[in-house]
């Protein structure tokens, strides 16, 4: 009896110490970037997405998308709880929650505060994104926790200027003012996380911030690292070194890295639409033949095929599908080598054009490039492609240099932004006002303009629609592919929320954030 | 040998004036606007011109050379265009980190590649001449970034006896030490194939000498003929490769660091470039043509050590 009470006890004790111990949950995350080093964290001045990824998770907006979408039709309430404005939505008050942190000592955050952020962004002496904010009369704090924005014009979507996103970020008064010019080091914002230091070429560090207006965050600490090559980075990520990872706009690496173990593949919006956008001033584009016949020599689907299923959509207008004015129904041609071919000898190319094309060296931009180039080829269309590094790219095609500029680019899901930026002749590079009209298209000038002001929501979207549909129409542009966003996790990552889509084009971290 | 160094430093003094002149002129030939690198694609005109002002880049480009040229001398860099740091902290933060792996990679090389080169001088055209040889043509045929990636994939993600991300803790030597080990064998694996080619044929041709066929007649032991009569003599175009490979092994240290994701200067430069951060380049530029001029310094002075009739 005694042994076998011992024999039990011992078994007891054998099952107990067999089981393990239930380990808690990592609080610590782990980011790989594709970066050399970050840019800038000043949010005014944050504009790749290395920059922008991080500084989504140290600060807010009077208004934000939910997190996992870019719907404009849901933007809810972030640092203002409410808002009015008056009927013809050109006065606009905000209302402020009340007790939302700074982080560190910097207090609590007030309509001055959003005020001077708010005018911060809309001064082209600090902020990028100042152009967005050329509508904005005034910009006054009427109490602690009541902000008042008159504009001098009708905006297509002003909640969507203040949303979590470029220049909608708050910042602390006090702090850019005991900064100045080194705030961009040492960023201090509302957000989940808070900044704790940067090693150049090595890593950000964040770390909870535990004041957060929605709740202590469920990760303690963010290590941000930077991580240039792209094999070191994808073993790193093997390796369960990082448990999250920035990845790459082809199938390849997606069908690799699902095939891991505990391994999720992120794909979502939003779409970066690649444009061809052809100089309708150059020669040979000035003639609209030779346009045409670009057009109709460029193969959608098998540019799709070859950047992979997963990560690319065929391009159906000049402004990414899925934005609001958006339409599928613009005219755009379908491949057709012959009829290209007989646009260029009615152009007088018999024998076919050479047009001479500066482009990046970024591999993916580039191999799409040659993609695009062997196409045209077939219809008597060489594309001499003078390949240079990005930084210089850059710089040339705003010199009009490259008659014809491929270009990418997802911008705020309102046809007005995109349409303006890339299509409007106040934008045409090389102006005072210019912004990425590389084109020097001007047809649909008429329709954006009426657009931005137009009260009702339907004649709005069918000026777009009669934009896009112009633009096609003159083949200022011939939309190749849109590319969506790539990122892996690990599986006991948990964001918190469904990730559709995020504006800031990484993961957006959140206070629910957590590993299981 | 203090006034042959001498010499030497005011040889130098010269050779520094052209590369700040050439570092200032090589930054800014390069196309590419800061302005543009730095707020991207939405900034308009007006915010581009605020930059520039900012950074002072609107300012004649004479003004900048002497203002750049004037405080260089001083040995004030500048402060990053991009960061705000001072150039000077972000190069002490960076450099200790390169010359620690360009130094271990230059042990390794040597320890490797002196005795395999002499191994192989003795026993030329035997099998163990053979291996050396092919083994110096893999290392020299496979670039640091394939090697790397090799190592990591093997010793990392097979073995894990190392990790891939190989920043070392701050104040942690022995870490810093354990993260050290790949890339420097990395880099260290190639200046050994160089260095063993250089010492086998140098050993070759000093072992054909009259002088050590004398001594061999006089009985003097092989050993001696071979440390004492024959390397000492072979070493001139060694130290010469070594001192050349130095320069090699800093520039390779670029594409190590960023395999490796170690700190350094290589990491610093390359971002530095990527976004035309003109002051970072033009410190890092400086730095590296410091490096290499000392290299080559320490280079002649050794030659004295070792034959001393250089010091004439």
């Amino acid at each position: 009896m005694t042994l076998r009470i011992t024999l039990s006890a011992a078994l007891a004790a054998a099952t107990f110490l067999a089981v393990p111990a239930t380990a808690a949950p990592k609080t610590d995350l782990t980011v790989g970037m594709a970066a050399q080093d970050v840019g800038q964290l000043d949010p005014h001045r944050a504009v790749s997405t290395i920059d922008r990824t991080v500084v989504a998770w140290m600060y807010n907006g009077l208004v934000r998308f939910k997190p996992g979408t870019m719907d404009p039709t849901q933007i809810e309430p972030d640092l203002a709880e409410k808002w009015e404005s008056s009927a013809d939505k050109l006065d606009w008050t905000f209302h402020l929650r009340h007790g939302v942190k700074f982080h560190g000592d910097f207090g609590e955050l007030t309509a001055d505060d959003v005020a001077f952020s708010l005018k911060r962004a809309s001064d082209a002496k600090t902020s990028a994104f100042s152009a967005d904010f050329a509508a904005f009369k005034s910009i006054e704090a009427t109490d602690p926790y009541t902000v008042h924005i008159i504009l001098a014009r009708q905006v297509p979507s002003l909640l969507g200027l203040l949303t979590n996103y470029s220049g909608g970020y708050i910042v602390s008064r006090k702090a850019v003012e005991k900064y100045g010019a080194d705030f961009t080091r040492n960023p201090v914002g509302t957000g989940p996380f808070a900044f704790v230091s940067d090693t150049p070429n090595q890593s950000l560090e964040l770390t909870a911030f535990n004041g957060y207006f929605r709740g202590e965050p469920q990760l303690a600490h963010v290590s941000y690292r930077y991580i240039p090559s792209d094999s070191s980075r994808d073993l790193a990520f093997q390796n369960g070194e990082i448990d999250l990872v920035y990845g790459k706009q082809d199938q390849a690496w997606i069908n690799r890295i699902r095939a891991l173990p505990n391994t999720v593949v992120d794909v979502f919006e939003p779409g970066e639409l690649a444009n061809l956008n052809l100089n309708i001033t150059a020669k040979p584009l000035d003639d609209i033949r030779v346009r045409q016949a670009i057009a109709y020599a460029v193969n959608r689907p098998e540019l799709v095929k070859w950047q992979g299923a997963d990560t690319a959509r065929p391009g159906q207008s000049v402004i990414p599908a899925g934005y609001l004015g958006f339409s599928k129904d613009v005219g755009l041609a379908n491949t057709d080598i012959a009829k290209a071919k007989a646009l260029l000898k009615e152009a007088g190319y018999p024998d076919g054009v050479t047009i001479k094309v500066i482009h990046t060296q970024l591999p993916q931009m580039l191999g799409s490039m040659q993609v695009v180039q062997a196409q045209l080829r077939k219809a008597g269309i060489n594309l001499d492609l003078q390949v240079v590094d990005h930084a210089t790219f850059h710089q040339q095609i705003r010199k009009d240099l490259s008659p014809i500029v491929y270009y990418a680019a997802a911008r705020f899901p309102v046809a007005d932004i995109y349409l303006t930026q890339f299509f409007h002749s106040a934008s045409i590079v090389g102006k005072p006002t210019a912004v990425t009209n590389f084109s020097h298209c001007d047809v649909a000038d008429k329709d954006i303009d009426a657009a931005k002001t137009e009260p009702d929501a339907e004649k709005q979207v069918a000026l777009w629609v009669e934009a896009q549909k112009k633009i096609v129409a003159t083949a200022c542009a011939v939309p190749l592919a849109e590319a969506l966003q790539i990122w892996a996790h690990r599986t006991d990552l948990d964001y918190g929320y469904e990730l559709k889509a995020s504006l800031s084009l990484g993961p957006l971290l959140t206070e629910a954030t957590h590993f299981k | 040998m203090i006034a042959f160094i001498i010499r030497r430093l005011l040889a130098s003094i010269p050779t520094l004036l052209a590369v700040l002149t050439l570092v200032f002129l090589l930054v800014r030939v390069v196309p590419g606007d800061p302005a543009i690198a730095i707020l991207g694609d939405r900034a308009t005109p007006e915010t581009l011109a605020a930059l520039r002002a900012e950074l002072g880049l609107d300012r004649w480009i004479g003004a900048q050379y002497f203002d750049f040229l004037g405080h260089a001398i001083l040995g004030d860099l500048g402060t990053s265009m991009v960061t705000h740091r001072p150039v000077w902290t972000e190069i002490a933060e960076a450099l200790p980190h390169t010359i620690v792996l360009t130094l271990a990679a230059m042990a390794i090389g040597c320890l490797i590649g002196i005795p395999a080169g002499v191994w192989a001088a003795l026993n030329r055209n035997g099998p163990v001449d053979v291996l050396t040889r092919l083994l110096s043509l893999l290392g020299l045929s496979f670039p640091v970034f394939v090697s790397g990636i090799f190592l990591l994939i093997v010793f990392a993600l097979q073995l894990h006896l190392f990790p891939v991300i190989g920043n070392p803790r701050p104040g942690d030597w022995i870490d810093g030490l354990h993260k050290l080990v790949l890339p420097a064998v990395t880099l260290g694996v190639v200046m050994a194939a160089y260095v063993v080619r250089v010492t086998r044929s140098s050993m070759l041709q000093v072992l054909g000498e009259d002088y050590i066929r004398t001594a061999r007649a006089k009985g003097v032991p092989r050993r001696a003929i071979i440390w004492r009569h024959g390397l000492s003599n072979a070493l001139i175009p060694v130290v010469t490769v070594v001192g050349l490979y130095v320069g090699i092994l800093i520039g390779n240290s670029v594409l190590t660091e960023i395999v490796f994701n170690r700190p350094g200067l290589g990491k610093v430069i390359v971002s530095a470039l990527t976004k035309r951060d003109y002051t970072m380049l033009q410190g890092m530029m400086v730095i590296y043509c410091f490096l290499i001029v000392v290299v080559n310094l320490i280079t002649d002075i050794s030659y004295g050590f070792i034959d001393p009739r250089v010091k004439q």
